[in-house]
Formats: C-alpha cells, structure tokens, sequence
C-alpha cells in the first residue's frame, strides 16, 4: 500500500459512466423526495382548533340596527338596515382585536383606525379589516365562513 | 499487600486519566491536549488573549449562559406540561409548589434576556476590534447564525408559560413573520400548526425550544469555539509591548501541531509567533475562565433572588392587552412596523441580516484587525456604530416609551 496515485491506464468507462450518473441523479431524487416528504409532514392534516365554518345562532338573536361582538369568534356582526354582515376583529396589522369606537374601530396595539366598513382611516394597518361570508343554514341559523372573505357590499337577507 | 493495592488502584486512575493531577507546566499543557473538554483550548496562547479589556469575555460568558440554560431548561422540563392549560398550571407550580422552584425559572428566565444581550454585544465587539477580517470571515458567519438562533430560542421559549404576555408577543411575533413576501402566510402557518395559537403552535415551540433549537446551537457553537481555537483570536499577531515580554521565562514552544495535520495549517501559524510571548493556558487562561464562570452564576443567582420572572394572567385569546409587546430585542422592529409593516416587518430585517453575513466577503480590505476602534477602520466603526445606535433607540423607545394604543409615554410619569 502506497499513497501513490494509480496511474490511468484505460480511457474511462462508459458504462460506469452512465451507471455512476444514473446513481447520482437517483440519489438526488431521494433526497429531494425526502426532503418533500419531511416538509409535508410538518404541515398538520387536521386542525384541533375552532372549525373555520361555524353557527352563531339564528338571526332572531341579533336585532335590527344592532352591532353584537363575538369575543370568541373574534368577530363582529352587524344587522343594518339593508341586512346581515360580519367584520373581523382581528387587525390587519398585528393580530389584535380592534374595538369599537366612534363610528369605526381602533387597534389598542398600534393606534391602527378603521372607519365602519372596515377601511383603513389611519395608522399602520395596510389593509381593510376581513370580511366573512355569511349564510343560512338549512336550519335557518347564521353560519360564518372564515375562509370566504367578501367585499365590504356583501350583505345577507333574511 | 498496601502497595499492592495502591498499584491496583494506581492502574484505575490511569485508565481514566492518563496524566492524572498535572503537576508541571509540561503535564499540565499535555492534560489540555489529550483530555476532550479540555482540548478546547491551545496549550499555549498569547498574552494578548488573556487582556479582559480586549474581549471583554463576551464569547465566554455567552458560552457559560448557553450550559446554564440548558442545566436550568432540563430541570424546568421535568415539572412542565406542553398543553395549553397544563402549561400555565406547572408555571404556577415551579412558582408556588417546587422547592427551588422559583428560583430556576427565574435563573433560565434572566440567563435567557442576558444571553441575548451578551450576544449581541459579543458581535459588536468583534466588529470594533476588526475581527472578523481574514482568516476569520466564516466564523463571522456563524456567529451570525449563532445570534440568529439565540433569537430564535429566546422566542420560541416565550410562548412557554402561556400567560397573556407570551401569548400576545408570540401572536405580535408570528404576524410580523407574516409580512414576508409570498410565503409570508406559509410560514406563519407551519410555525403555528395551524390558524392560530393552539395546542399544536405550544407543542412545536416546545420541540423547537427544547430539542432542535439547542442542538443547532450545540453543533455551531462547537464550530465556532473550534475556528477561534484553530485560527487563534485576533490581534494575537500583534507584538507585545516590551515591558511585557519575559523573555526566558518560559521555554520555547515545543507543541507539536502534527496531530492537526488532518486541516490545513492555519494562517495565524504558532511558528510566526513570538514564543516569549505565550504562557500555558493552565492555569493562566483555564482558572481565567473558571473566575468568570463563577462571577456570571453568582451574578445570576443574585438578580433572580431579586426579580421574579414575569408571569401574568392565563393567556386569554379574546382579550388583548394594550399595549400588546413583542419580546424586548424585538421591540425595535416593533417599532419600525408601527410606521409601516412592510418596511419595519420585511424589508429592514432582511436587509440587516444579509449585511451581516455577507459583511466579511465586501469588507475587504486587510488593515486594522485586532485592535479596538484602528483608525484604518474609521469608515467601517462609524457605519456599524450608527447603525447599531439607531436600533437601541428603536428598541428602547418601543420598551419604555411606548403606552397604550402604541402612543408616546414618558417612562418616569
């Protein structure tokens, strides 16, 4: 044993070329494979958390003219003149609940204002408050979509 | 008989310890060499490395909080349960009920803000003393990384208590994560596990913070503290001044770097440097160290016999508290959000960090290493220095003058 290096004698091998890249590319894509199967595992199938679609009761519960705040559902929901809608309470800007004051809403975090539709007055909110989709149930109760956003026109009559 | 038992035992000791008790300069510089935690260190170093004045023992002392905190996180894991409610229970439990209790998490709590600080100032002290310059530009990055992963573990062992704070400066956290451009949304979810802070979100910052994060940090750690031992520190190639040489005092180097012979020789050679300038590292650098270590357990003890660890109400998602704060090292960005999300949430971050790691490689030029403020450096220090002061500012203005509703306050009234 010598740490020589071997002389080459012959020209290359085509077929251990070729066996040699097919092994490279295979491996490859194992890992790639693999590394796609590692990132889908982390992404969870089931969420143990509040359903995105839920009831808040029949439309009854909310009077006319009425503006009801659902702290756990952080949302509120309002029965205007021409019908039913719900604006989030979750600031565009940093996650906190806004509350209502005036005609709009204020974020206690970071002085965000919002007029009555949700709009951005003031502040560092970049973006309107959400707007879910509101429908009825065949039992004739409320049900909220959380991930069907609407426009600030969307309202539901009843 | 006696004799033959003190052979017996004799032979018991040396299986363990080749050396035993070194008793010589020699024995002592072998015992550095062949034992595995002690190999961290050269046998020898400079005089230079040894001038508090110089590191300050920043890297140290970050070093000697990491194990203080994974000593205190190993005990408090014992006593805690990663599920919503439970979580805040076995706070309360640590708090009131575990003899000692108190104290550890109080310990693990303030080790935590420390090591963040110390971190931090560690990185501007390499920066001031020209340090990351060659052959040290890698270990500038890992250092990087280093400080990222600190942010990272103090973060992700925010949420832990699950009381309002931890709640909403998590839930401030994630959603500054959220401005990132297009996966922005992606990441909040799979941080999260989900929509919001639940069960799934406590259990991956629990994995994360006891398991992954620590591990990182363990294998860089090692890296870094192994590139400093193959590199030698900075401005150790600067001559001592002359009062300070003992010439023949100590004996010529007689280290034998064949063992290193696996990695190519580093540039700051043993040979270039002046013998006379070199003492053994036991005792000279090793009871050094031991000094600080000390100091740094007593310090904490002290203040976490003083200040409790914040532990507020049970974290409440309907609720949030006004103002709603993100940790304190985040406070500053906190602040660059309320101005404009986009700027302060992606852009300013981003553009920090890609500075900092690519720093060594633009920064160039070879002059002014090793020495604190080298008017060589002047452009480099006043740019740093600048950038640095703004965001304490920023970060101590979002800790103690912002109020409710983010408005301007005056700590004092």
């Amino acid at each position: 044993m010598t740490n020589e290096p071997t002389a080459t004698t012959a020209p290359p091998d085509r077929t251990r070329r070729s066996i040699f890249a097919v092994g490279c590319i295979a491996i490859g894509a194992a890992t790639a494979g693999f590394l796609g199967a590692t990132f889908r595992f982390l992404v969870p199938n089931v969420l143990y958390e509040p359903s995105r679609r839920f009831d808040i009761g029949s439309p009854q519960e909310f009077p006319p003219g009425s503006v009801t705040f659902l702290p756990d559902r952080r949302l509120y929901v309002f029965n205007g003149a021409d019908g039913f809608y719900a604006i989030s309470s979750v600031c565009t800007h940093l996650g906190c609940n806004v509350k209502r004051g005036g005609p709009g809403f204020a974020c206690p975090c970071h002085g965000s204002q919002f007029d009555e539709n949700g709009q951005v007055v003031h502040g560092p909110a970049p973006t309107s408050l959400a707007w879910y989709l509101l429908s009825l149930s065949p039992h004739t109760q409320l049900v909220v979509d959380l991930d069907q956003q609407v426009g600030p026109a969307f309202r539901l009559r009843t | 008989m006696r004799t033959r038992a003190t052979t017996w035992l004799d032979g018991v000791r040396r299986s363990i310890s080749r050396i035993g008790w070194p008793r010589t300069d020699k024995d002592r510089a072998a015992a550095m060499i062949s034992s595995l935690f002690l190999h961290i260190h050269p046998a020898r170093v400079s005089r230079h490395t040894l001038r508090p004045t110089y590191t300050f023992a920043l890297g140290l002392i970050a070093g000697i909080l990491f194990v203080v905190l994974s000593v205190t996180g190993l005990a408090l894991m014992l006593y805690y349960v990663p599920y919503p409610a439970e979580a805040y229970r076995s706070m309360k439990d640590l708090q009131f009920v575990v003899t000692f209790g108190v104290v550890l998490r109080n310990i693990h709590r303030w080790s935590a803000h420390a090591m963040v600080l110390v971190v931090f100032l560690h990185m501007c002290r390499v920066f001031w003393t020209g340090s990351y310059k060659p052959p040290r530009e890698f270990n500038w990055v890992v250092g990087v990384v280093l400080l990222l992963l600190t942010l990272g573990l103090s973060f992700t062992g925010y949420l832990l208590p699950w009381d309002q704070l931890a709640f909403w400066a998590i839930t401030v956290g994630t959603n500054i994560a959220a401005y990132a451009p297009f996966v922005g949304d992606q990441v909040k979810f799979l941080l999260l596990g989900g929509h919001v802070i639940g069960p799934m979100t406590l259990l991956r910052f629990y994995v994360l913070h006891c398991v992954m994060l620590p591990l990182a940090m363990l294998m860089l750690i090692s890296l870094h503290v192994w590139r400093v031992r193959k590199d030698g520190l900075s401005g150790a190639e600067v001559p001592a001044p002359a009062e300070e040489e003992v010439a023949g005092v100590f004996p010529a180097s007689t280290k034998t770097y064949g063992l290193m012979a696996l990695s190519r020789r580093p540039r700051a050679s043993v040979e270039s440097r002046d013998p006379n300038d070199e003492v053994f590292a036991w005792p000279h650098l090793l009871y050094r160290e031991l000094l600080v270590a000390l100091s740094v357990i007593v310090v904490l003890h002290v203040i976490s016999l003083v200040f409790m660890a914040p532990l507020e109400e049970m974290a409440d998602p309907t609720r949030t508290p006004n103002p709603a704060k993100a940790p304190w090292y985040f406070l500053g960005l906190q602040e660059l959000v309320h101005y404009s999300a986009r700027i302060g949430g992606v852009i300013v971050p981003t553009v920090l960090v890609v500075a900092l790691l690519v720093l060594p490689y633009v920064d160039r030029g070879k002059a002014g290493s090793g020495r604190w403020f080298a008017p060589e450096r002047r452009v480099a220090n006043s740019v740093f220095t600048a950038l640095t002061l703004i965001f304490v500012m920023l970060t101590v203005i979002g800790t103690l003058f912002r109020g409710p509703n983010w408005a301007w306050v005056w700590p004092w009234r």
